[in-house]
């Protein structure tokens, strides 16, 4: 990745105007996104290295029906955080929410909503079935598969979860809450979204001090410039050809929003 | 790169409980306030244990450099005593080490090499295990003697303080991710003011500012300290200068003149602040780290620790939690300082102690309430004779005195020197 550039199909102007005439986030606690405490640097002038592959496991749909984790991970950037349902935290999955709520509308017109994706993935199998995901995910469900593909994932057990969430180096923890008298078990982590090329690697790992839309779609943006100069999208960098997954063969995951 | 074990572990055991019937976790329990603000599980109470990352010493022990389980739990059967050691087998100057950002994993490093040990604290937190050595800073980066081991979200930077081709003060950092394979580097700005030496470095996420400071070179922190003042020409190669950082970008925005190598960093803890402190060792001055009111990044000269005509040689410093005090060991006296940092830009000194005939590395408990100190700076420049003492020594701390509460001597229980310090917990277990 050279720095420096404006080049490349979708300048930083694009994505601010999206978020310009966006609604205010909600978020599931209705609380407005706070400022981002700095001017992040500018697409394309610095580079998002390589982190680690993104793992692989098994992960289930809103359908109910079994598919790989890589089927929703590869061939666009993906924007993927693990959460609970029950998560109220400020700084944790309501927040991740928000981002991704935001991040959805500002990559919904025709230039970006192939080329972007979000996945969020419970890691509370017990609790967060497809159905309680459903729920959880509401209207943003529902978009007639028109706008950007958000995909609610869930696992069907710990032995299905435990690779994903120690592949992504994802802390978490549960303790058992016995403050109102009952025992309650109270699962708690650190927020962590991990920002995903179309080969499957982790290229950015946001923490709730810098997940902002802001920095998420400026990344954004740097990744489609160095796509752009490598050759495009389709064909993706040159990364190991297993990882990659061809437009043309990849297919609709079973759980595409497709509407109510 | 070396293998000892696997990789995988605690966590699947962890899951397989918390998903089984619900896992009463002991309350979080300890930590000390000068780690990564990314790192995951901040603790808050009595901390169990103290890892020193210990020098081997010719024909003491085993001469190996190793990471030594201390236990500091009070209402523990073996307070104050060592619980065991992992010898990594070889010396290569040990120095410091840091916590991944999610707990597991102790990163330490010697200043002879570009070799890096990762101990697994997370299996058992009482039994640290060295789980992998990385070989390939120095091929990869041509960067020599790792210093500071910084946890950014599932990555490590590593500061060099020096390079593998002339052995000087020029040198940068490595990026490795938590499984320890190369990622890249940044070298230290020779620039717009810049030496390009390195020593510390330390993150303020919420402002995406990174800052490092400068030491000097294999060549002269590897000589002995009496040989090396006296070589004028020598004492030149020392850094002089601090860096601020786009984070993001890992591009160096400003260069500050800070003489006298300015060491460890410390950013306020407190929310809302936006300023870190250091201190410079050769001029024995604290120095603020602060935007001024037009938001432009600034340097200047706070505080004066100790005498400097006596050169006290300030080395590490330990940030309370709100940010209103410091910890200042200064090496030569032996002494321990206290400053108060209510107002940044004028810290007063409201106590001293000498703690040990020579000291070096100090952290606190989140708390304030515990302090523990280490003896060893460096191979060649710890002091001879009856003042080579080498020790961890607990204090406890009520606002007004330091009152020591153990002693561990690292000379007589054969473990070599005590350098770096960091607190773990039984809490912080992975699995049964």
């Amino acid at each position: 990745m050279t720095a420096g550039g404006r080049r490349g199909a979708l300048p930083a102007l694009v994505l601010l105007a999206c978020l310009a005439w966006a609604p205010p986030a909600p978020g599931h606690d209705g609380a407005p996104l706070a400022p981002l405490d700095f001017d992040p640097p500018r697409p394309g002038t610095y580079t998002l290295h390589r982190i680690m592959a993104a793992p692989d496991g098994e992960v289930v749909g809103l359908d109910g029906r079994a598919d790989r984790l890589s089927h929703f991970t590869r061939g666009r950037i993906t924007l993927l955080g693990f959460i609970y349902t029950t998560c109220t935290d400020p700084e944790g999955c309501p927040l991740a929410y928000r981002v991704f709520d935001t991040v959805k509308q500002a990559v919904a017109g025709p230039a970006l909503r192939e080329k972007v994706q979000l996945v969020t993935l419970s890691f509370d199998p017990l609790r967060d079935t497809p159905d309680v995901m459903r729920r959880y995910a509401g209207s943003r469900v529902s978009d007639n598969g028109h706008g950007p593909r958000w995909y609610f994932l869930t696992t069907r057990s710990a032995r299905e979860l435990t690779p994903l969430v120690e592949g992504f180096g994802q802390d978490l923890r549960s303790t058992i809450d016995r403050s109102n008298g009952a025992a309650r078990r109270e699962l708690s982590h650190v927020l962590k979204v991990f920002l995903i090329d179309p080969a499957g690697f982790v290229r950015e790992i946001y923490t709730s001090t810098f997940l902002h839309p802001r920095t998420v779609l400026n990344d954004v943006e740097t990744l489609l410039m160095e796509l752009t100069d490598m050759g495009g999208l389709v064909t993706g960098p040159p990364s190991p050809p297993a990882l990659v997954a061809p437009r043309g063969t990849r297919g609709t995951p079973r759980n595409t929003p497709t509407g109510p | 790169m070396t293998f000892h074990r696997p990789w995988r572990g605690g966590i699947a055991v962890a899951l397989g409980l918390v998903f089984a019937s619900g896992m009463l976790v002991g309350a979080a329990s300890a930590d000390e306030t000068c780690n990564s603000p990314y790192i995951a599980k901040l603790i808050k109470g009595q901390e169990d244990y103290v890892y020193v990352w210990a020098l081997g010493v010719e024909g003491v022990g085993d001469g190996s450099d190793k990471l030594v389980t201390v236990d500091v739990n009070p209402k523990s059967k073996t307070y104050g005593k060592v619980l065991g050691s992992v010898s990594v087998g070889g010396r290569g100057e040990a120095h410091h080490m840091g916590f991944t950002d999610d707990r597991r994993f102790i990163w330490a490093g010697g200043l002879a090499e570009s070799k890096i040990s990762v101990f697994d604290i997370a299996s058992d937190p009482a039994k640290p295990k060295l789980v992998k050595t990385i070989t390939d800073m120095g091929d990869k980066t041509g960067y020599l003697g790792p210093h500071t081991y910084y946890a950014l979200p599932g990555r490590m930077l590593v500061q060099a303080l020096s390079n593998t081709k002339d052995k000087g003060g020029v040198t940068g950092m490595a990026l490795y991710n938590n499984k320890g394979e190369f990622i890249a580097s940044y070298a230290m700005p020779t620039e717009g003011g810049g030496d390009g030496y390195g020593y510390d470095l330390a993150v303020n996420p919420k402002r995406n500012v990174l800052l490092t400071s400068s030491f000097t070179g294999y060549a002269n922190y590897m000589r002995p300290l009496g040989e090396l003042i006296k070589d004028a020409e020598a004492m030149k190669h020392f850094g002089n200068t601090m860096v601020a950082w786009d984070l993001k970008a890992m591009k160096p925005k400003k260069v500050f003149s800070v003489p006298g190598a300015p060491l460890e960093i410390r950013w306020s803890l407190k929310t809302g602040d936006n300023w870190a402190i250091t201190a410079a060792a050769l001029t024995s001055k604290l120095w603020l780290i602060k935007p001024d009111s037009r938001g432009e990044w600034q340097a200047k000269e706070v505080a004066t620790i100790g005498d400097p005509t006596k050169i006290p040689l300030p080395v590490d410093i330990s940030i309370s939690r709100d940010g209103k005090g410091l910890w200042v060991n200064t090496f030569m006296d032996g002494t321990t300082r206290y400053f108060d940092l209510s107002n940044p830009e004028a810290p007063k000194q409201t106590y001293e102690k000498v703690t040990g005939k020579q000291v070096n590395m100090i952290s606190q408990s989140w708390d304030g309430k515990r302090v523990y100190i280490t003896s060893s700076l460096l191979a060649n420049w710890d002091k001879g004779g009856a003042d080579n003492e080498q020790f961890l020594r607990g204090f406890s701390w009520d606002g007004k005195e330091l009152k020591p509460t153990f002693e561990v001597d690292f000379a007589k229980e054969n473990l070599g020197r005590a350098h770096h310090m960091k607190l773990g917990s039984r809490a912080l277990r992975n699995g049964p």
